[in-house]
């Protein structure tokens, strides 16, 4: 039982950071999402000590272990656009496969250049 | 009778992750992706019980509510990791943001030459990036969800099936650099598989993962603009 009320606790406070994000979004009129800056606040807030890492990672732990769930609803959305796919298939399928391979490579490439002159990592 | 409706579409939405992600667990097939197999037999239920999808969306809504504050979670992973964030914040910097700008760039000017429309392009723009950045991207740009998710997991089947063969034949070697390229060009799907490689290439693929959708949202309006002047 403590756990548990525990356990919504976390929850709350994760919800009320990511509402206050929206909030703040609103408020500067940013075209940024609110789940961005809700982010970025509670890394400010556990740097800041503000928040304990305990009073978050249960919550935040068993969330994201199950992410992928809450990707479905959305994708469910499908179903209205599947004459995207037929009409644009091979522009589509062309812009997403250039755009992977070159991105794999302009951040692998540039990213072993710049760890070269450095000693390995001991981690 | 409402309830009923929203009652059935939870437990269809739950059934159909339970089963696709058995499925996964047991072949562990890139594939055999949990997001799409799952939506796939959910429509295919709503088609065969001549459901309409309207009937899906107040269900929807109660259960991707939990969205948010899950995406706000993912700065603990974050805050666990940073001495690694620290020690080579440089490297990382310049990865991601080359990375993201690379992504949109290329798929923009592609889908542009192309001819799709607007609100296809606006979609296809966040495609590198974890679905609830995607999504939120998608949406604040005028395009669709739906199709930002589906571009999304397009990008991270191919990240995670092709992009370890690609970066070895590139003759990237380094774990740090390899870690990074998976999650910044193919996020949660590419992490998975820079964890099969190893530990350090998994926690630098996250980072990257988290930093390219902040770094993706922060650069899309700029892109918009340059790219698709209203």
């Amino acid at each position: 039982m403590k756990r548990y009320l525990r356990f919504l606790g976390q929850l709350g406070l994760l919800t009320a950071i990511y509402l206050a994000g929206n909030r703040l979004v609103l408020w500067a009129g940013l075209p940024i999402p609110g789940n961005v800056v809700g982010i970025i606040l509670l890394y400010a807030l556990l740097n800041l000590g503000l928040v304990r890492l305990d009073q978050v990672q249960e919550a935040a732990d068993f969330l994201l272990r199950h992410l992928v769930f809450f990707f479905i609803p959305v994708a469910v959305d499908l179903m209205n656009w599947g004459g995207v796919f037929y009409r644009y298939g091979l522009v589509l399928a062309l812009a997403i496969i250039l755009s992977t391979i070159l991105t794999f490579l302009g951040t692998g490439f540039i990213a072993q250049w710049l760890q070269k002159d450095k000693p390995p990592c001991p981690s | 009778m409402p309830q009923l409706t929203i009652a059935f579409t939870i437990l269809l939405t739950v059934g159909a992750y339970l089963l696709a992600k058995t499925l996964y667990l047991r072949y562990r097939h890139p594939l055999l992706n949990i997001v799409l197999l799952g939506a796939a037999l959910i429509i295919a239920t709503l088609l065969a019980l001549r459901i309409p999808y309207q009937a899906y969306l107040p269900g929807r809504q109660l259960m991707t509510f939990l969205l948010g504050p899950a995406t706000v979670g993912l700065a603990v992973p974050l805050y666990r990791h940073q001495g690694l964030l620290r020690r080579h914040a440089s490297t990382i910097v310049a990865g991601v943001v080359l990375g993201s700008l690379m992504s949109m760039l290329v798929a923009g000017l592609i889908a542009l030459a192309g001819g799709l429309p607007r609100e296809v392009i606006l979609s296809l723009l966040p495609k590198s990036v974890t679905i609830p950045f995607a999504v939120e991207i998608a949406r604040i740009q005028g395009g669709s969800p739906g199709l930002a998710s589906a571009f999304v997991v397009a990008t991270g089947t191919l990240g995670s099936v092709f992009g370890g063969t690609l970066l070895t034949w590139a003759g990237i070697k380094d774990p740090l650099a390899r870690g990074l390229a998976m999650g910044t060009g193919a996020h949660g799907q590419g992490t998975a598989m820079a964890f099969l490689e190893g530990e350090q290439q998994g926690s630098m693929a996250g980072l990257a993962m988290t930093l390219a959708g902040i770094t993706t949202a922060t650069l899309a309006p700029l892109l918009v603009r340059l790219l698709l002047r209203p």
